[in-house]
């Protein structure tokens, strides 16, 4: 048989963001696939460099569109640490809340991509509405839906408005109550395992020698969460525990993110209660005249699609000398995605990539 | 407190002279060598227990005419001591003609670290399968994240120049 | 109903057909398509606005460009602008189309999109509301009944302008020109 070879472009119905991947294909079967990125490049890290530490702020957050809030604690953690910033008590609590708001409505965009790619568009359409709800909730805290330039060094921008404890428990509880909805349609539907399981399975071994983090890797069995092997935020404050499955195909990586969404909600719930009163920043120098001291820094965290990390270096100046951010997609989109869309049918692709979790601008920034 | 940053200094420096290695933090160690002691380095602390690859990034030190690579290390280990560690391999070359051998034999995923780097800054890399542009379109003089391109002034010349379409039918 | 209203709806019929029935075409271009699939799902229910989006240029005539474009991705926006039937219309979505926003000084995006292809009308914001797009919508129905979105037919009047824009950023263009010689194919 004949080799052809097909653009599954940027233009496409079933393409997560703007990504493209060329195909060599024979009848129906794929035998070599490669990755094109480099449609969202920005240059993001260059632009650093030509802006002050305070106006690098509102350039971070647009680094990963589904979930801008993981990039802004980097950057403000790296820079609270190069500057010898300390944090508040309930700056901390504060922020673990809203990271761990951010992570479910992130969750809840992975699933409506993924039910609509697979045909499931009530599920789909549930999904965005709670988003919404909770994208409230971020417009009454912040004043932006999607970008909020929220976590400052030194703390938090404002503390909650009143009676914003009560609305996130309305909210949550909404959310939670359609959760058996959800189950019966979709989680445990006989359609959905048929589909999605042995695809795109990915070994024990395949993923640590490719560099998988997140949920790919917590999918094969693997306990690994940043949050428990170097805390920050208040996340050693609570007890919790990490939601792992054994099979490494697509239908355990969904079911990793669905126990993920439901320890999120009861994680919650313990941070609200045991928050403490008190300040919610600390003050920093001058912005206009803040040249921090020559020294260089990698931290990192958990986001919602795995191990998110920033390598920072400062020259005594007031701008950032090198900025590099290691993002989780990287090597899930580029390395991973070739490795696992060898030997199967073209009506699997957008299956085999939406559950990978892979977010385009992540790979290009 | 930093039991395994200090024993690990003492193993490395055991084992490889002409090697400087410090504890920056208490989970962050700093090792700088030599460019032809890189993949041994990388080797043995593979060996140890250190199998993740973190990030492959790259410093442009104009004043000093170097560039510095920067590799980061760590663990693939379930809440133990290891696994917080994060290692730093650092190594300088020069800037005219930049190169250094690849490390895709120690850690496979290393491979579009090193072709974004020789895209974005010009590092050629010895034995690299496949060193074609990941992310950019058109052809640069200067490597684009080096520090003397400017980018202000590549907008200036670049899109500015192109003239609005109501513009050019006017002035026909 | 009103017999004036209806009277003035079947005067121009084919202008309704146009108006009620845009065709969204389906393609992510940059940071704006965050806010689409809030649109088009039931909370800011875009079907009662005749917005639905489909698969292919060839089926629809709008096109909606979210975000701020790069170089790599103005090459497909210009190949799908070009399948698409006429008539049809282009609104660019956020700042960043507009004057290049918050990626003014970079390398890789472009900065104004009016010159490469025509635009009728643009929505401020970043990101700007689902709400901004049904009013953008409105006004398209009205810049429709007036005949003013034209932007097709400028197009095809000043191709030969823009395909040299075109030209100066990409190189050369692997397909042919789309409209050569046809004013006098038209005599």
């Amino acid at each position: 048989m004949r080799e052809l070879e097909l653009y599954f472009g940027p233009q496409h119905l079933g393409m997560i963001g703007n990504f493209s991947i060329t195909l060599n294909v024979e009848g129906d079967r794929i035998v070599k696939a490669t990755a094109n990125p480099g449609f969202l490049h920005r240059g993001f890290e260059k632009l650093m460099e030509q802006r002050t530490w305070i106006q690098n702020f509102p350039l971070v957050c647009r680094i990963n569109v589904v979930e801008p809030d993981h990039m802004e604690l980097m950057y403000a953690m790296a820079v609270e640490k190069l500057a010898g910033i300390e944090v508040p008590e309930r700056a901390q609590y504060v922020r673990s809340i809203y990271l761990e708001l951010a992570r479910i409505g992130s969750h809840l965009f992975g699933l409506w991509a993924y039910a609509n790619m697979l045909g499931f568009d009530t599920v789909a359409n549930w999904a965005m509405y709670h988003r919404d709800l909770i994208l409230d909730l971020f417009e009454e805290l912040t004043g932006g839906r999607v970008y909020h330039i929220y976590i400052w060094p030194g703390g938090v921008r404002r503390d909650f408005p009143e009676g914003f404890k009560d609305k996130i428990i309305n909210t949550l509880h909404t959310i939670g109550s359609c959760v058996p909805d959800y189950d019966n349609t979709f989680f445990n539907n006989h359609i959905f395992y048929k589909r999605a399981i042995n695809i795109g399975k990915i070994t024990h071994e395949e993923a640590k020698r490719m560099g998988a983090v997140g949920q790919v890797l917590r999918a094969t069995g693997m306990k690994q969460d940043i949050r428990k092997i170097e805390p920050y935020a208040a996340y050693d404050q609570v007890d919790w525990e990490i939601p792992v499955r054994t099979d490494g195909d697509a239908y355990s990586r969904i079911w990793v993110v669905r126990d993920e969404m439901i320890e999120s909600v009861h994680m919650i719930f313990k941070l609200l209660d045991k928050m403490p009163k008190g300040e919610v920043y600390n003050k920093i120098p001058n912005p206009f005249k803040w040249n921090i001291p020559n020294k260089e820094t990698y931290v990192r965290c958990e986001s919602s699609r795995g191990e998110l990390g920033l390598y920072l270096v400062s020259n005594g100046e007031d701008k950032p000398y090198r900025a590099h951010f290691r993002t989780p997609s990287y090597n899930h989109g580029l390395t991973i995605l070739e490795k696992a869309l060898e030997n199967e049918s073209i009506a699997d692709v957008g299956n085999i990539m939406i559950s990978l979790y892979i977010t385009a601008p992540e790979i290009d920034r | 407190m930093n039991h395994t940053g200090t024993l690990l200094k003492e193993n490395i420096l055991s084992s490889f002279d002409d090697i400087h290695v410090d504890v920056v933090d208490e989970q962050r160690v700093s090792v700088k060598c030599k460019k032809n002691l890189v993949i041994a380095v990388l080797s043995y602390l593979k060996r140890s227990g250190y199998n993740h690859l973190v990030l492959i990034s790259c410093v442009d030190w104009i004043k000093d005419n170097e560039l510095e690579l920067v590799y980061i290390i760590s663990a693939y280990t379930e809440e133990s001591e290891k696994g917080k560690m994060n290692i730093l391999v650092k190594t300088r070359i020069t800037r005219d003609k930049p190169e250094l051998h690849t490390v895709i034999d120690v850690f496979e995923n290393a491979e579009p670290y090193e072709r974004e780097l020789h895209e974005l800054y010009g590092i050629h890399f010895k034995g690299h399968p496949r060193l074609t542009p990941l992310f950019l379109e058109r052809e640069y003089e200067i490597p684009p994240f080096r520090k003397d391109f400017d980018t202000r002034k590549y907008v200036q010349e670049v899109f500015d120049q192109i003239p609005f379409v109501e513009d050019k039918k006017g002035g026909k | 109903m009103d017999r004036n209203k209806l009277g003035k709806w079947l005067q121009s019929p084919g202008k309704m057909a146009q108006k009620y029935s845009l065709h969204v075409l389906y393609f992510c271009t940059g940071c704006g398509i965050i806010e689409i699939p809030p649109s088009i799902t039931t909370r800011w229910d875009a079907e009662r606005f005749g917005v639905i989006p489909v698969a292919t240029p060839r089926q629809a005539n709008l096109f909606l460009i979210t975000g701020y474009v790069s170089v790599k991705t103005l090459r497909f926006i210009i190949r799908s602008y070009e399948q698409m039937p006429e008539p049809k219309f282009t609104v660019g979505f956020g700042s960043c189309p507009i004057n290049g926003g918050m990626y003014w000084d970079s390398y890789n995006t472009i900065k104004h999109l009016d010159k490469y292809i025509p635009v009728d009308g643009w929505i401020a914001g970043c990101m700007p509301r689902p709400e901004a797009v049904f009013v953008a919508v409105t006004h398209l129905w009205t810049l429709i009944d007036k005949g003013m979105a034209d932007g097709y037919k400028k197009y095809r009047e000043d191709y030969q302008y823009y395909r040299e824009n075109q030209e100066k950023i990409l190189g050369k263009l692997e397909w042919p020109p789309l409209f050569s010689n046809i004013e006098n194919e038209r005599k």
